[in-house]
């Protein structure tokens, strides 16, 4: 096999048709880095151009770098690559939507559960029979100012020191990494012989280190609209608790808009904060949207995001808004943070699908599907809390 | 097909590595390239054996890092040698020279523990493979001193001055995809993904691997094992897992798989208990003829 003769320097028409290759693979949403044209072109030299799996699984080596995208890959490079040499075909327009399903993208794992046994402990699986009959989304914006009053504080007790413990074990949450100082278990040797050398290798002080904090921060964003009417009083409680033990929580309430109620939840008893709520979040139980919700977080509260951010989205997915503005929301709130974990207290019912229009748009950008149901499955999401 | 990449792929077969073109290929163009290879993929598909078959392809020494959570820069790059410098100190205590010479004696290349990395980049002859294991499991601090050191593949040890690898080591990263790593580093990666293999690769590789294996039992092992993936498990098992059960079923010279003999050898394929009691349940039901056959 004469390779020499193949391996040549990438021929103008090669290198154009690599070019096209890789905006074909952009307009399909694939992300390819702005180099990788020239990484492909690189690639092409070394292989043999007539074998045309050779040249695809060397461009797919070269162009791809998420599983997701693979199978975008195959597809557009089929269409795209002729056969022989490398020149494409003229292309029809594919369209910007992805119909290609990412490759076995695990559903986020269900339990059952009902309204009804959200302060019972667990085991709640076969009691699931008479559940709380939804609450459809309304679809104008009701501006109603509720009246808190009426919410009965028994059981919420429970509730509360829940969420503090967690709020305690999220803040004091141990790195793995060291910080050097003058104080700590163990002996840091590198900073003790550091010190010593000063005092011509004399012992005089043991340099100790111990683990760094982990700061974790916590965005919460609350769905308070009418649906979830049911299950908000349960999570303002939660959320009210969460923050006024853990420094580093932020907390939004939206329905048909967003609003940051931190500075309302913070201090006050849970009554005055309940009573501040009703007078400042104008569409309490209206209907939901919450891709422009999330959408606004990312565009307006960018500074609150960030790897060590942890986003918890309390909602049940029943979204009046566009599906594909959720997802395209979802997936810039999850590129631009450390994690997205949504609670939905729907997961109830042991028949529940993530059905929802809203639900299935967000499902791809989610990290962590959890549900709400009780003290258990909360006390359960600790853990998914670290980044 | 190019010939580095058929000699690739027929000295990963000599070494029992069962692979397809896609995998030689892209090993080929991480050597030809001179760019870190990541290989993604579920546990037990093979990741870290394809460093360490470049590396017998390569013929060249194998250097592994295996990452975890609050890995730094003195546990992957170098660390100085602390309880001997110590001990030298003390035995040099009454030495008369100048303390600056002291200092650089106690700083030079005989008290310095090179780690991973730096052994990699200060690898004498020829370039050696490094392969960085679960990368997925350090944390972002440590992928960005990572990029760092794989853009130039130098280091600078204040005490020292700057030590540059003499060639490149071809880096092969693999991930378990437990979380998202930055696009800064698989912008820098060219980048493989490894499925679950299908029926005849999976046969071939039990084939390969344990070879002590009846042809009977290697095809009902893996049909079953294929089967076994398409149930929602926990835990899916992976080829390795195909391999120690293969295995296991040599040490028993078993001849045929039944139902007791996959309840009493289950532990070699299924990790969590509630695997066992879904497939307990397909057992139950009478699936195992269905699981067996090749189809199915």
């Amino acid at each position: 096999m004469s390779a020499s003769v193949r391996q040549t320097a990438a021929t103008p028409d090669l290198v154009d048709a690599v070019v096209q290759l890789v905006r074909r693979l952009r307009e399909r949403g694939v992300q390819t880095s702005t180099l990788s044209s020239v990484e492909a072109a690189r690639a092409l030299r070394v292989v043999d151009l007539l074998d045309r799996d050779e040249v695809h699984h060397a461009l797919r080596v070269v162009l791809v770098s998420r599983p997701q995208d693979l199978a975008l890959f195959d597809e557009v490079f089929a269409s795209a690559w002729e056969p022989t040499g490398g020149l494409p075909q003229p292309m029809p327009d594919l369209g910007r939507l992805r119909d290609v399903a990412p490759p076995e993208r695990r559903a986020p794992r269900l339990a059952p559960v009902t309204l009804q046994n959200w302060m019972k402990p667990d085991e709640s699986g076969d009691a699931a029979d008479d559940s709380v009959p939804l609450l459809a989304p309304s679809d104008d914006e009701r501006l109603v100012s509720r009246d808190f009053s009426g919410y009965s504080a028994d059981d919420l007790d429970a509730f509360r020191r829940l969420a503090q413990r967690m709020a305690r074990r999220l803040a004091l949450r141990r790195s793995r990494r060291w910080k050097a100082g003058r104080r700590g278990r163990s002996i840091d040797l590198r900073g003790t012989m550091r010190w010593s050398i000063r005092t011509a290798g004399e012992l005089l002080r043991v340099q100790r280190r111990s683990r760094r904090i982990r700061r974790t921060r916590l965005v919460v964003l609350c769905d308070v609209s009418g649906s979830m009417e049911l299950y908000s009083r349960f999570l303002l409680q939660f959320l009210h608790a969460l923050q006024n033990g853990f420094a580093s929580v932020e907390t939004f309430a939206f329905a048909t808009r967003l609003s940051r109620i931190t500075g309302q939840l913070r201090g006050a008893t849970y009554g005055m904060a309940l009573r501040q709520l009703g007078r400042d979040v104008r569409d309490w139980s209206g209907g939901t949207r919450i891709g422009h919700a999330v959408s606004s977080v990312v565009r307006d509260h960018a500074a609150l995001l960030g790897r060590r951010t942890v986003v918890l989205v309390l909602s049940d997915g029943w979204d009046v808004g566009d599906p594909v503005l959720l997802a395209d929301a979802m997936r810039e709130l999850r590129r631009c943070s450390g994690k997205v974990i949504w609670l939905n207290p729907l997961m109830g019912a042991h028949d529940y699908t993530p059905a929802t229009r809203g639900m299935r748009a967000a499902l791809d950008h989610i990290d962590v599907l959890a549900p709400a149901h009780n003290m258990a499955a909360l006390d359960a999401l600790v853990r998914q809390l670290a980044i | 097909m190019n010939d580095r990449i058929r000699e690739i792929q027929r000295v990963m077969d000599a070494s029992s590595y069962v692979t397809d073109k896609e995998v030689a290929t892209a090993v080929y163009l991480a050597t030809a390239l001179q760019k870190p290879l990541l290989v993604e993929g579920h546990p037990g598909v093979g990741k870290t054996e394809i460093a360490k078959v470049l590396a017998r392809v390569l013929e060249t020494d194998l250097i592994r890092l295996q990452c975890y959570e609050g890995l730094d820069a003195a546990a992957a790059l170098y660390e100085w040698n602390y309880p001997r410098q110590l001990l030298h100190l003390k035995l040099d205590e009454h030495s008369t020279a100048p303390l600056a010479e002291r200092e650089q004696s106690l700083f030079s290349e005989a008290f310095l523990l090179k780690r991973p990395l730096l052994a990699a980049i200060t690898h004498p002859g020829k370039a050696p493979v490094l392969l960085i294991d679960e990368v997925d499991r350090a944390d972002e601090e440590f992928e960005a001193f990572l990029l760092e050191v794989l853009s130039d593949f130098q280091v600078t040890i204040p005490e020292l001055g700057t030590i540059a690898a003499r060639e490149r080591p071809v880096v092969v990263l693999t991930s378990n995809r437990t979380r998202d790593l930055s696009e800064a580093l698989r912008r820098r990666c060219l980048y493989l993904w490894i499925g679950y293999p299908g029926f005849d690769k999976e046969m071939a590789i039990v084939r390969a691997r344990v070879p002590d294996l009846s042809e009977r039992l290697a095809r009902e092992l893996t049909a079953f094992l294929q089967s076994l993936r398409r149930l929602r498990l926990d835990k899916t098992p992976g080829v390795a897992e195909s391999l120690d059960w293969a295995m296991a079923l040599v040490v028993l010279h078993a001849s045929h798989l039944n139902e007791d003999l996959i309840r009493d050898t289950m532990g070699c394929i299924l990790k969590d208990e509630r695997d066992f009691q879904r497939l307990e349940g397909e057992l139950a039901a009478g699936r195992l003829p269905a699981m067996l056959s090749v189809a199915g």
